[in-house]
């Protein structure tokens, strides 16, 4: 399956209706949030209400009262005014407080879906993307709908309200104004419309900058010192320089392509202004309509277009946080193709076997490079086997395989008889162990590592850990670390060696007492003198695990029962060791 | 996992922030920024004709006096030079904002390239990655937003007071005594949505720290069916960062109704004392109607200023990171001296510390030029430490490295680092091409790529590529295997056709008669090379010309095989551990 997400080259655009999209795709996410939205909605209603009244209230203190010069009549209304604005002021209060609370909670179960969806893909997904674009959709690109969310849809929702409120008392104060003072409205909705889908693409084309920009950063940085020693800082500065203004021009392509709403809604705005003045004065001057009238209308305006005006830079927020769910809803709709096939139906094998091959064939979907062709071979409990073969021969992939890392294009994978894809994945995790070629340590302690995934000891104190390790013959690796357990490692960085990574893998693994190990060169930058350590506590293992080695090291592999010799698509049986060598030696090279 | 720490004491340093320094940092855009005062000034100002325009209409026509054409032409060209300055005022801001955000990006990143590598081990490139991202980001906002904004705030209000005050003094006053309650009220408000704010970072880092390791180890994560705890971690951290939000959001939710009321209150006290003076005569209708229009403009710049503060201290502490990025010292002056090397190198009394971790302790050694030797010892003994102070990775806290009896310090750093090739023991490998990848750079010849393609063995591997030396090598090297990653290194460290070669475990992945073959290679296609090996295995060290033990960080022995055997327990016992094998590697 391809898992490839689009990177900043290939940005290409779906269009529909804008408005209608953002609500289909914003709602959604809003889902469970009912009555927290109800109430807001409520809210937001006598606030918009609240505002949208005073206005005539004025309009009527004026023309009645201050123009008939009753100083008592502005005062009673001037008193009703002061109440709608207290009530007004409370249910803004409520309209913010719910909403964005809302918003804080759309943004925590979204991050939290994405993050689920990342664990839920195949480590596939995870060799054809960049880590850094990675990072910059579940960060930036949740963080530009948080910005949305937390600040700008309240606004929009409240700007919605108080313009659809003015539109409605301008038309009812006056059909024939209220239309003229809406006409320039209704021309920059229909550019917003037109322009809208250009200020969205542009600005996912920004975002998919940025996300390469940190790819090429983050890159850059982690691997600094092969930087360093080649001398090629000038070079990666030049690379970093290319990324920065290709980020740059998109950067300013987006941000002028998103400001030209401001300045459009500002011109309407005052041409409104001009267009009520006017007409308003030749209707006054026909008779039809009052000066108090035509100041509250003014105010109506400015209450209609006010909005409209925010509602324009709210707009390219929206954009940008469009473009950002696109994005993240690209992760989102990616499934993995490694489900759990039913128990019932799945196929089985009565060999005895704990682990076989039949018929499989395995290529990468990025490189299309085929790896294994129509291999089969079995594995027997609590036998030792070990994988020889040149550099890139596929020795790695078969292991990968084994612990199901992949599935395999074509034929099965059994453990225990069973098709290894009807396994769940607690019970698979738990059967087999895998040392990776390249260990990885999570930011903690040594003790985090090795209790890393175990459910079982996870809870135990140090010392009851220390007995376990004991009772595992893994206490005296623990000496390789200056402060034991609690000597704290980092996931980057060069603080710990290789070889204490890989004793931290190897504990980890043995620890859990799998019914498979498998080594993948997971001892080979560690001294022979630790290494026989390592002999040992493969040997002391419970006689019914089974062990599965891959390592250049001979002296590794002489206990083996079995040497499969993998090269050029096929892993056959090597026979005796001596064969094994002759093989090596002597083989066609695929690497 | 715990919250990192460092983040929180880094960000308690950053509450006061510099801001001199933040508008320091506009000095080199001084005419894009006089360009945008301009526009912003412009357009404000002829926006506050616009009520002058409505007030003068109404008045004019209560008088009997309207003229509906000069009111329509006057209109339009004030409404179309708003347009034009708005317009020119947002575009420029956009250029402004990029240019210094891709400024100060190229900034950092060429200070960061000339530190040594140490710095960025110590730093750590997830900050460093914020700092090139978010932090320039901040700054970002601050240019396109807060200077524009602050201006045409600082304008809008002075004027609308001013105009207020000329209309009717007495009536301005009052609605002015708004202002301070309002300018009160974000005080407060922003003064704690400060310290939340920063809280806020350090959940957002945290969450940061969860999610790059959970894609760095996502084999690892499947392999164990740990997907619930990563997701478990996540949810703490996110959770934090929904807690802090929501404490932002209930100081925020007091502060907008606050000043809409604000607001209210201002019209209210328009109306009656506005209504009362317009009934006794002391003011016009076309007065009252300009005040309420100048209220609108005068209350929506002081709102912006207070969000703007805001921005301001967000990029302060931004720019403030930065500074520190770049203010770091330079690397230490290196020599000039350019020398082709002979290749003796000399180690002595060297002592390396990291923290109160003693790596090595007063190791001296020579390696003699044109010969080989090996390093061996225990995981952990400071073998690796060793290689990286030959390449000046790694300064000693004390002692001294030198080539052909010259200190390291005195050599040009570059021409060193083209001369001494490192093949480092993790594989580290770019999304770049095969060809990138081993060459780096155009300067490297095609024939120097060529020999050392043949050299590491890796022809007949690229030769059966469709797209060859132009294949993309996926990040974190996933398309090769690890044999052929160590082996693209080999290739890379011998491009620059080295004069001394220092291989870091290389035989740990490659298969015996390919290590074997390459090692030929190596002998025949750069004749007179000097070779520093840190291995494990003695068998194919044995015939080197120089064996150092290295454990704890110490020197333990140093010889010849045979001298070795004679002399070192410790030695004979490593090779005891190796023995089974070494009948097979006879044979090979």
């Amino acid at each position: 399956m391809n898992y490839k997400l689009k990177t900043a080259d290939e940005a290409k655009e779906r269009e529909k209706g804008v408005l209608a999209t953002a609500v289909r795709r914003l709602v959604p996410l809003m889902r469970g949030e009912g009555r927290a939205v109800a109430v807001s909605f409520a809210a937001i209603l006598v606030t918009a209400g609240s505002t949208l009244v005073a206005p005539i209230l004025i309009a009527r203190a004026v023309d009645q009262y201050i123009a008939g010069g009753d100083f008592r009549g502005v005062l009673v209304i001037s008193g009703i005014l002061l109440l709608i604005y207290l009530v007004g002021t409370v249910s803004n209060y409520i309209q913010v407080r719910t909403m964005g609370a809302v918003g804080r909670r759309v943004l925590f179960n979204l991050r939290n879906s994405i993050f689920n969806k990342l664990e839920s893909l195949p480590v596939a997904f995870f060799n054809q993307n960049k880590a850094g674009d990675l990072i910059s959709r579940i960060n930036n690109d949740t963080d530009k709908l948080n910005q949305f969310f937390a600040q700008a849809l309240m606004q929009f929702l409240s700007n919605f309200m108080l313009i659809a409120g003015a539109g409605v008392f301008l038309l009812a104060i006056s059909a024939r104004l209220g239309a003229a003072a809406l006409v320039p409205a209704a021309v920059v909705l229909v550019l917003t419309q037109l322009l809208s889908p250009w200020v969205r693409r542009r600005s996912l084309a920004s975002l998919r900058a940025l996300g390469g920009m940190s790819g090429e950063i983050q890159e850059s940085l982690n691997n600094f010192k092969v930087i360093v020693a080649f001398n090629r800082l000038d070079y990666f500065r030049d690379k970093f320089r290319e990324a920065n203004e290709a980020n740059y021009a998109a950067s300013v392509s987006a941000g002028v392509a998103s400001n030209t709403f401001t300045p459009l809604y500002t011109l309407a705005s005052t041409l409104a202004q001009l267009i009520v003045l006017a007409y308003g004065i030749y209707l006054i001057s026909h008779g039809s309509f009052t000066i108090g009238l035509l100041i509250g209308f003014l105010l109506y305006v400015t209450s209609f277009y006010a909005p409209l005006r925010q509602l324009a830079a709210i707009w390219s927020s929206l954009q940008l946080a469009l473009a950002g769910l696109d994005r993240i809803s690209e992760v989102l709709a990616l499934e993995s193709d490694m489900r759990t096939v039913a128990d019932a139906g799945a196929a089985r094998v009565g060999d005895g076997s704990i682990l076989a091959f039949e018929s499989v064939t395995f290529r990468y979907e990025d490189s299309g490079k085929e790896v294994l062709r129509d291999v089969s071979f079995r594995l027997e409990k609590g036998k030792t086997y070990a994988l020889v073969g040149p550099t890139g021969g596929g020795k790695t992939t078969t292991a990968s395989l084994m612990a199901r890392l992949y599935d395999p294009t074509a034929g099965t994978v059994y453990l225990d008889g069973r098709d290894i894809r009807s396994y769940e994945p607690a019970e698979r995790a738990q059967r087999i162990g895998f040392i990776l070629q390249e260990p990885f340590l999570f930011t903690g302690t040594v003790r985090d590592n090795i209790l890393y995934g175990n459910e079982e000891y996870k809870d135990r104190n140090n010392e009851e850990v220390t007995d376990l390790l004991e009772s595992a013959n893994l206490h005296t690796l623990l000496s390789r670390f200056s402060e034991g357990l609690d000597t704290p490692v980092k996931s980057s960085g060069d603080g710990i060696s290789l070889g204490q990574k890989q004793i931290i893998a190897f504990m980890r693994a043995a620890l859990r007492r799998p019914d498979i190990l498998i080594l993948d060169e997971a001892t080979a930058n560690i001294d022979t003198v630790t290494e026989q350590l390592l002999e040992d506590i493969l040997q002391k293992l419970p006689p019914e695990t089974t062990r599965v080695i891959i390592a250049h090291r001979l002296n590794t592999i002489e206990n083996a029962d079995e040497i499969f010799f993998v090269n050029g698509g096929s892993v056959t049986q090597a026979g005796d060791m001596q064969h094994a060598v002759d093989l090596l030696l002597h083989g066609k090279r695929q690497s | 996992m715990a919250k990192p720490l460092e983040t929180s004491a880094n960000t308690q340093n950053e509450a006061a922030p510099a801001a001199p320094g933040l508008f320091s940092l506009l000095r080199p855009y001084a005419w894009t920024i006089a360009l945008l005062v301009l526009l912003t000034v412009l357009g404000n100002a002829l926006n506050l004709l616009v009520p002058q325009l409505i007030k003068h209409a109404i008045d004019t026509y209560t008088l009997g006096s309207f003229d509906l054409v000069r009111l329509v032409v006057e209109f339009s060209i004030v409404a179309a030079f708003i347009f034009i300055f708005t317009y020119g005022q947002n575009i420029v801001q956009v250029y402004a904002s990029e240019r210094v955000a891709r400024d100060v990006r190229n900034r950092v990143s060429a200070k960061i390239s000339v530190q040594p590598y140490e710095y960025i081990d110590r730093m750590g490139p997830g900050k460093l990655l914020t700092n090139l991202t978010s932090d320039v980001d901040a700054i970002k906002t601050f240019v396109s937003q807060a200077i524009a904004a602050l201006i045409s705030s600082g304008f809008l209000i002075i004027g609308a007071s001013a105009l207020l005050l000329l209309l009717n003094w007495r009536l301005a006053l009052a609605v002015l005594a708004v202002v301070p309650v309002i300018a009160g009220t974000f005080y407060y408000v922003l003064g704690h949505v400060r310290k939340l704010f920063t809280r806020a970072q350090e959940a957002i880092d945290w969450l940061n720290a969860v999610i790059s390791e959970s894609i760095l180890g996502s084999s690892l994560i499947r392999l164990l069916n740990s997907q619930q705890y990563e997701y478990q971690k996540f949810l703490a951290a996110n959770a934090e960062a929904k807690d802090i939000g929501m404490s932002i959001l209930r100081l925020f939710s007091s502060l907008i109704p606050v000043i809409t009321l604000c607001t209210n209150l201002a019209t209210l006290v328009i109306l009656t004392l506005g209504g009362h003076f317009v009934i006794i005569g002391s003011m016009t209708l076309g007065d009252f109607t300009a005040f309420n229009s100048y209220l609108a403009i005068l209350i929506f710049p002081i709102l912006i200023i207070g969000f703007m503060s805001n921005i301001i201290a967000q990029a302060s502490a931004s720019y403030a990171r930065i500074g520190r990025v770049l203010d770091a010292p330079d690397e230490r002056k290196t020599g000039g001296v350019k020398a082709e090397l002979r290749g003796d190198i000399e180690v002595k009394d060297v002592t390396v510390r990291f923290g109160e971790k003693v790596a090595l302790k007063d190791v001296s050694f020579t390696v003699p030029a044109g010969r080989r030797t090996a390093i061996i010892g225990p995981t952990a003994a400071g073998k690796t430490q060793l290689l990286y102070l030959l390449t000046g990775l790694l300064a000693p806290a004390s002692g001294s490295v030198s080539y052909d009896g010259r200190d390291i310090n005195e050599y040009d750093k570059q021409d060193l680092h083209r001369q001494v090739g490192f093949v480092f023991q993790d594989s580290v490998m770019f999304n770049l091409s095969l060809r990138e990848n081993i060459a780096f750079s155009n300067t490297v010849k095609d024939a120097d790529i060529e020999r050392a393609i043949r050299t590491a063995e890796l022809a007949d591997f690229i030769g059966a590529l469709p797209d060859g030396l132009d294949t993309i090598v996926s990040e974190r090297g996933t398309s090769l295997s690890g044999g052929q990653k160590q082996r693209v290194m080999l290739a890379r460290a011998l491009a620059l056709n080295p004069r001394v070669l220092l291989l870091d475990d290389f035989t740990a992945r490659v298969d015996a008669q390919t290590e074997k073959k390459i090692l030929a290679n190596v002998a025949e296609n750069y004749p007179g090379i000097t070779l520093v090996s840190v291995t494990q295995k003695i068998a194919s060290v044995e015939a080197y010309d120089q064996i150092l033990l290295l454990m704890e960080g110490e020197l333990l022995a140093r010889g010849t095989h045979e001298e070795l055997l004679a002399s070192s327990p410790e030695y004979v016992q490593i090779l005891q551990s190796q023995k089974s094998t070494n009948q097979y590697e006879l044979q090979a």
